[in-house]
């Protein structure tokens, strides 16, 4: 018996292409202890989906996967197709960015839920209806009685998510698996579909894999935070850890370059130079350097490793401030959550710089265009 | 009804700096209904779609008004409007004090000249078989100012959005989203127009990319004195970049003010839960904070509700809202706000 639901080791995902094989997950490796929210953040071409995708085995055939996927100590990865309808749908449930196309337009949404009900549960029709109606009353849908035997064309999109949302809980899920569920929501339908996500969580106990863009999100739900880069994970930690000790360059430039709206808008933006790397091919190197403003050339040389961060003043600092010999002020690091691991070089220095003064705010285009 | 007390009337008409008492940009009572159109053999019209419904404001030069709204508030229909790329049904739209409604084709295309767009998608808005340069260059050559320096305007406009002039002779699919959307406003730019109206044009990028794009716009408005209609779903984007705001909802303006008086003062309900809504990247903060979650969905703008078109979703609605539509105006609290029975909330 193991304390987590799922855990990821040393997950690769590779496509070949035209181009060549595209390197979209690099090894990343995690696990979600029952009831916690990890939270997977990235920009678009990260990985970030596609490491969900590989947990459910809902990858093309032309993906090759390496690593392993373990549910509850069972191994997923290579499991057959009718080993993993049994526990995909149960035990780990889904929700994807579009409700439109998770939902089947020829069938009602309560036979939709009834039939989730029912794959995995031996009860009656009549049973299985009355479930789906109690789900749609638990996910705020008014008057699910009869709207229960609407289709989901006759559903607003961010009620179709929540009708995701209630087929998700519909067999009692361990974890569930969401993978962007507010992004094409507008922002008050966002706060709905966020509501109803954290009911789900308080009526089934699950676990839930949070994948997406959003650090807001984020902010308001994860337990832990993964930051993913280049196919790989740059950070981890405590969901505090990742926003008030941000250790890896790429984290700092992030919450650097948003706009907030608790702000008054007089602090201009950081911008993260460059563009986010080409995934094909191989590499040297931390993928980060070519945008990054503290590399070195160890960071041109060899990729970092993911290690734990301690936090202590930069030893540059130390010496230009004459105060090498002399007790170094430990600079406090009293943030809860656990091991804080960082992929960068520097990244006890990082961790001890103010958030995102290190980026630029400048307008300049730092992209690259291709020669 | 009782005329409007001088102390709480519309604040709609403001001095504009340049002295000559007339803002930049005057709309006022702006209509726009589509039809809807239906039936299952034979299409004939089965409805309006009432998308803008009395829109009301004023931008004055150099500054940046900020229209912000859900899906389907009518804020791109909005902005359309202002450049009559869409005919609106009533109302006037007046640029440096000239009516744009009704004007012939040929004056129209003159005054264009000084009214430009950014669009939101970078890809659908370039001709991929176009190099960027003949793309940057097409106002210029369409208003006949070409010349012998044309060649160097499109140069001078790359630079200003931080491309390189010799980047003209590349085509769109070399570039990234980012860079496109600079492209995109090196042609609005290209002919030092007085007013640019933004219509989402950081949301389809990511966000360390945005960052670089709206420092780039806030820099071009300091740099060329440009006035800016910035059309946004995104509020922290809009708190960033604006002087003033615009709320929408259904086809109407329920609040306008300062940045500060809109995102620190908000009046509105409809406001407030927008505002709550937003998700603050900062975990302490976040979790701590009151979010008003909103129950239903938008009505439909085909039968938008009587009077105040939030009711349906008001906690504080009373028989008063059905009956009556709350006007635009000062009711004590600094700046306009269409509510009858606003309270300032304080919500981020």
């Amino acid at each position: 018996m193991t304390d987590s639901t799922i855990s990821v080791d040393d997950l690769h995902v590779d496509f070949s292409s035209g181009d060549g094989v595209v390197h979209a997950v690099r090894g990343i490796s995690f696990s979600i202890a029952p009831e916690e929210v990890l939270g997977i953040v990235g920009e678009s071409g990260s990985g970030k989906s596609v490491t969900a995708l590989a947990a459910m085995g809902l990858l093309p055939k032309n993906a090759k996967v390496t690593g392993s996927i373990r549910y509850q100590g069972q191994e997923l990865l290579g499991l057959k197709e009718k080993q993993l309808s049994g526990i995909r749908g149960k035990s780990i449930a889904m929700v994807f960015q579009d409700p439109l196309t998770s939902l089947n337009p020829v069938y009602t949404v309560g036979w939709q839920i009834a039939e989730a009900v029912r794959a995995h549960q031996d009860v009656s029709k009549d049973t299985a209806r009355q479930e789906a109606i109690r789900l749609l009353k638990l996910v705020g849908i008014p008057d699910a009685d009869n709207r229960v035997d609407n289709y989901p064309h006759e559903f607003s999109g961010g009620m179709r998510q929540r009708v995701v949302i209630a087929v998700a809980m519909a067999n009692d899920p361990t974890v569930i698996l969401a993978d962007e569920p507010t992004t094409a929501l507008d922002v008050t339908v966002q706060a709905q579909v966020l509501s109803t996500l954290k009911t789900a969580l308080d009526e089934t106990k699950a676990s839930l894999l949070l994948i997406t863009h959003d650090l807001g999100v984020i902010a308001g739900l994860a337990d832990r935070v993964l930051v993913m880069y280049a196919g790989r994970p740059v950070e981890v930690g405590s969901v505090e850890q990742i926003f008030y000790a941000p250790s890896m360059p790429y984290t700092h430039g992030l919450l650097g370059s948003l706009p907030r709206v608790d702000s008054d808008g007089t602090e201009k933006l950081r911008q993260i130079p460059g563009s986010p790397p080409v995934m094909v091919g191989d590499r040297v190197g931390c993928p980060f350097a070519p945008r990054c403003p503290m590399r070195a050339t160890i960071c041109e040389e060899q990729e970092p490793e993911l290690r734990p961060v301690t936090f202590r003043q930069p030893t540059g600092q130390d010496s230009a401030n004459g105060m090498v010999g002399e007790e170094v002020q430990p600079v406090p690091y009293d943030i809860p959550g656990g091991v804080h691991l960082s992929a960068c070089h520097f990244a006890d220095e990082v961790a001890a710089m103010p958030t995102a003064s290190m980026f630029p705010d400048s307008s300049a285009d730092h992209e690259t265009v291709l020669p | 009804m009782t005329p409007p007390d001088p102390q709480t009337a519309p604040t709609a008409v403001r001095p504009a700096p340049d002295g000559d008492g007339s803002p930049l940009l005057s709309v006022t009572d702006l209509v726009k209904h589509y039809p809807k159109r239906g039936g299952s053999f034979i299409k004939h019209d089965v409805g309006t779609i009432h998308a803008v419904c009395g829109v009301s404001f004023d931008l004055d030069e150099g500054e940046t008004l900020g229209l912000v709204g859900e899906s389907g508030c009518g804020k791109t229909t909005t902005g359309r409007s202002v450049l009559q790329l869409v005919s609106p049904t009533s109302g006037s739209v007046r640029f440096q004090g000239r009516e744009l409604i009704g004007l012939e084709k040929r004056e129209l295309r003159r005054t264009r000249r000084d009214l430009q767009i950014v669009f939101q998608d970078p890809f659908g808005s370039l001709d991929p078989r176009m190099p960027v340069g003949e793309s940057v260059a097409e106002p210029l050559h369409i208003h006949g100012q070409w010349g012998k320096q044309g060649r160097q305007r499109v140069g001078e406009a790359l630079s200003l959005v931080g491309l390189e002039p010799r980047f003209a002779t590349r085509f769109p699919n070399e570039f990234s989203g980012g860079q496109r959307q600079r492209i995109g406003i090196a042609r609005a730019l290209v002919l030092n127009p007085k007013l640019l109206v933004l219509d989402e044009p950081v949301s389809a990028l990511d966000v360390s990319i945005q960052a670089g794009v709206v420092n780039l716009l806030e820099e071009l408005q300091q740099q060329l004195g440009i006035a800016y209609l910035f059309i946004a779903h995104d509020l922290s984007v809009v708190r960033h970049i604006s002087s003033r705001v615009a709320v929408m909802y259904l086809g109407r303006i329920v609040e306008i003010g300062t940045r500060a008086e809109v995102y620190d003062r908000p009046e509105h309900p409809y406001t407030q839960a927008l505002l709550s809504a937003v998700p603050v990247p900062d975990p302490i903060k976040e979790r701590s904070r009151t979010h008003i979650v909103l129950e239903g969905d938008v009505p439909s703008p085909e039968h938008p509700p009587s009077g105040c078109r939030f009711r349906t979703r008001c906690w504080k609605a009373q028989d008063v809202c059905a009956e009556q539509v709350p006007e635009l105006v000062d009711r004590g609290g600094g700046h306009p706000v269409a509510c009858h029975f606003p309270e300032l909330t304080k919500v981020v």
